[in-house]
């Protein structure tokens, strides 16, 4: 693929932490092309490198080495209020974690990145009502995060990434905390925004979530160590897949 | 011994794991405990001091002075035979000699009233020694204002109408008003000195102190049948004064009073200062702490030890706080309480008492206690994975603010959500700010006083009221530098506080400027409401410390300078820790949950 037509393009990247006999080496020489609409799913063991990847590829950290581009814009020079500025835009994150603001309703975490990118109120009320509708949380709009049940937050936490109708979502375990109901609804969303041809780069674990994908990477000490094209440019469904009703 | 090892090392290492966090804990506490004890040194200057200097110096009931015209030297100490002989007088002291002299030194060139004395103590009158000895041929004792007013020290030369004489000592007396609020000043010296400064346009003059039955007549006494058959010398061309310990304690204490209700109203606001900075330090280092408690239970400690750890850790910073705040205090107490000097008191007095020290010991002690004891009551009720999981204070929903925030600009936006999470901790610095705006304001109010003073009379800076300015100054100096430290310690208790939040905000966009202006901005709130308040509360404390805001009020420009430079200090004070903390990376918080 050529790196120009790519929505997210990475060439040599590199990532040392420490230094001496301290050195880690925690990303060594990846490159990869992202183009639009296409799945990625990033697994490997535990401390391979897939999350610091996944912040190198989305501007939280600052790659030691290599070229980053997405949107056309060249990410490893660029200053950190550009980064943000970038990130408001055309990224969407999804943690493991969650990370949603506690003291904030449903509502008011998905309507978050609009107001930072300076949305009117309105319209980012507007914006994160149907998200909340599309991922199946119209009746939960009000409900603080401790309100809500493992896989509704996680829910909340996509309907947030898209608020901006960001190029690339990246999803660092998204059912690494959710039990096997709240997975499956999970897995259900990504499917869906796969299918409506969102660009995903999903680290995981779960090799459910892995084989919806369009490409599938594996990770070890830092480097590709294998990738696999699963459908030939387009995921197979979930059902099909897992056997779940769509 | 085993368990005492565990907690002594446990709590060694978690202060020096943390020792950024450890050394701003010392630093607030060492703050506050100096505050306290210059505070306390502060009223103990102020404890009844005209009534203590009278009882040392076995002070005279009444004062009588003759001055003979130069015509008539012989016979005139005659002139205090109707006081002597009056019914009622218990006890003579005198008459002594006092010559009106001028007195060169250090280039500076006064009047001074010397007053003759026998080298053995006085039954009336012996004025008390705060420094030096009594007086002996060619050495004089100088009153303490006086010298102060000089700049005079023990061993210092004078000159007294041209002759050298050297300070052997500094005296206080209730005798009369201490300098400046009686001039000219006073020195003691032996009687044949003082005879010996006589000269013929200022002849010798003579003061003699009575002892009364009944001290409380003394007014009386003043204007009774004998002190008008003394006031009847004047006839003669003879000056004649008199006057009661009552009138002395009334002009002195004019002087005083006003002094007592700057320093105690002072000390009262350093003391809600100190408990402002302790709730602050206290807060942020129980929301840090619970999550340790929920690690110890981990790794198998009981209740009890988790308890002890933690106080053995709060315990040592805020004993060796304490021991530096004493000491500090101790240094920094003398020089306040030294403006005051023209202030009576029984000087030989330590500024710290050993009750005092306790007292700061203490309340150091209660302060680790209290950072102790909530941690560990809700480590031991909620259980191991929550205490490890869950913030100690899981932050406050306020729907309007939120709904308000979403209508402003990102860095209000931030700020105003940041205030919204822990809308106590900002209560606290405005407080504290509002103590530090409140004493510049009633400052200003007391210095723009003392220039239309100036215009209009000659009183000089040696006055009480420049003495009581510059006083003023001085402890809004401390105040100001107090309430700058609460500040950066509230912004770095705000940025730990709010790493998650900021990290996310960066993850979906927020620049680090942003981040920045957010925290700042966070500070300046509570910057702003407390410059609002100062303001009123300003002008309110010189009213009650005294003052005529009608007639004092400094220009409006003055007063609304104060809110632009209250949001500059704010600003600059809280820029630094802001940026570290939004300068943070925020893959590291974000992963690290």
């Amino acid at each position: 693929m050529d790196g120009n037509d790519s929505v997210l393009s990475a060439r040599g990247l590199r990532k040392d932490y420490g230094s001496g006999s301290g050195l880690v080496h925690a990303v060594r020489d990846v490159s990869l092309d992202l183009s639009e609409g296409e799945a990625v799913a990033i697994v490997g063991p535990s401390g391979c490198g897939k999350s610091t990847l996944l912040y190198l590829l989305g501007g939280l950290e600052r790659p030691t080495a290599g070229t980053l581009q997405l949107a056309g814009r060249r990410l490893e020079q660029m200053p950190e209020a550009g980064l943000a500025r970038l990130r408001r835009h055309a990224l969407g994150f999804v943690f493991q974690a969650f990370h949603l603001v506690d003291e904030l309703t449903a509502l008011e975490n998905v309507e978050l990145p609009a107001l930072l990118a300076g949305a009117s109120p309105r319209k980012a009320r507007e914006r994160a009502t149907a998200l909340l509708e599309q991922v199946g949380l119209e009746d939960r709009l009000q409900h603080l995060p401790s309100a809500l049940s493992g896989g509704e937050r996680q829910r909340v936490a996509i309907a947030r990434a898209l608020a901006n109708g960001p190029e690339v979502v990246l999803a660092d375990e998204p059912t690494g905390n959710l039990d096997s109901a709240a997975t499956t609804e999970v897995l259900r969303l990504f499917d869906r925004l796969h299918n409506d041809g969102q660009t995903l780069v999903v680290v995981t674990h779960d090799e459910r979530i892995a084989a919806t994908a369009d490409r599938l990477i594996t990770m070890r000490d830092g480097a590709f160590v294998d990738e696999t094209k699963l459908t030939g440019g387009r995921a197979r469904s979930l059902t099909e897949i897992t056997g779940l009703d769509a | 011994m085993g368990r005492l090892l565990i907690t002594w090392r446990l709590a060694i290492r978690d202060i020096e794991r943390r020792r950024v966090q450890s050394a701003l804990l010392l630093v607030m506490i060492v703050t506050t405990t100096t505050t306290l004890t210059i505070g306390l040194a502060l009223h103990k200057v102020t404890d009844s001091p005209f009534a203590r200097t009278r009882a040392a110096t076995r002070g005279p009931d009444i004062v009588a002075q003759i001055i003979p015209p130069p015509s008539t030297q012989h016979g005139a100490t005659r002139g205090f035979a109707p006081l002597i002989h009056a019914p009622g007088v218990a006890a003579v002291g005198g008459p002594y000699p006092i010559a009106f002299a001028r007195l060169t030194t250090n280039g500076i060139n006064v009047e001074a009233q010397a007053e003759g004395r026998d080298p053995g103590p006085a039954a009336i009158d012996q004025p008390a020694l705060t420094a030096g000895r009594w007086i002996s041929p060619g050495g004089v004792v100088i009153e303490r204002g006086f010298a102060d007013a000089l700049g005079l020290h023990v061993g210092d030369a004078v000159h007294l109408n041209g002759r050298a004489l050297r300070v052997v000592g500094i005296a206080v007396s209730t005798a009369q008003c201490f300098y400046p609020v009686s001039t000219p000043g006073v020195i003691w010296l032996t009687r044949r000195d003082a005879e010996s400064l006589a000269t013929r346009t200022q002849p010798i003059g003579y003061v003699l102190n009575l002892k009364l039955a009944d001290p409380n007549s003394a007014s009386a006494f003043e204007n009774g049948n004998a002190a008008t058959a003394f006031g009847n010398v004047t006839t003669n061309e003879t000056e004649t004064f008199l006057s009661s310990w009552q009138d002395t304690e009334q002009s002195d204490f004019k002087v005083v009073s006003v002094d007592q209700k700057v320093l105690l109203i002072v000390s009262t606001l350093l003391a809600l200062l100190a408990i402002a900075s302790i709730a602050v330090v206290v807060g942020s280092r129980m929301a840090e702490q619970t999550r340790r408690v929920g690690l110890l239970k981990a790794v198998g400690g009981t209740p009890l030890l988790v308890a002890a750890v933690l106080l053995a850790e709060n315990l040592l910073l805020a004993l060796a706080a304490a021991a530096v705040g004493v000491t500090l205090g101790q240094l920094v107490a003398p020089a306040l309480t030294n403006l005051g000097n023209g202030l009576l008191g029984s000087p030989p007095t330590p500024p710290i008492t050993a009750s005092s020290a306790a007292t700061v010991i203490v309340v150091a002690i209660l302060v680790a206690a209290c950072a102790t004891i909530v941690p560990a009551i809700r480590g031991a009720r909620t259980s191991t994975i929550r205490a490890l999981n869950d913030p100690a204070h899981p932050p406050r929903r306020r729907p309007w603010l939120i709904a308000l925030s979403a209508r402003l600009p990102v860095p209000m936006l931030l700020a105003v959500r940041l205030v919204a999470r822990r809308i106590r901790r900002s209560l606290l610095t405005a407080a504290s700010i509002t103590i530090a705006v409140t004493m510049v304001v009633a400052a200003l109010t007391l210095e723009h006083n003392d220039q239309v003073r100036r215009q209009v009379s000659v009183i000089g800076t040696t006055t009480v009221a420049g003495r009581v300015t510059h006083l003023v100054f001085l402890l809004s100096a401390i105040l100001i530098v107090l309430a700058a430290l609460n500040a950066i310690f509230t912004t770095w208790a705000t940025v730990i506080d709010a790493q998650r939040p900021t990290a996310l905000a960066k993850a979906l966009g927020a620049t680090p400027g942003q981040i920045t202006a957010g925290l700042a901005t966070s500070q300046l709130a509570p910057g702003l409401l407390a410059a609002c308040l100062g303001i009123p509360l300003g002008l309110a404390l010189y009213q009650v410390a005294g003052g005529h805001v009608s007639e004092a009020s400094p220009p409006v420009l003055w007063l609304l300078a104060v809110i632009p430079g209250t949001l500059i200090a704010v600003a600059v004070l809280t820029a630094i820790p802001a940026r570290i903390g939004a300068g943070r990376s925020a893959a590291d918080v974000l992963r690290s949950e």
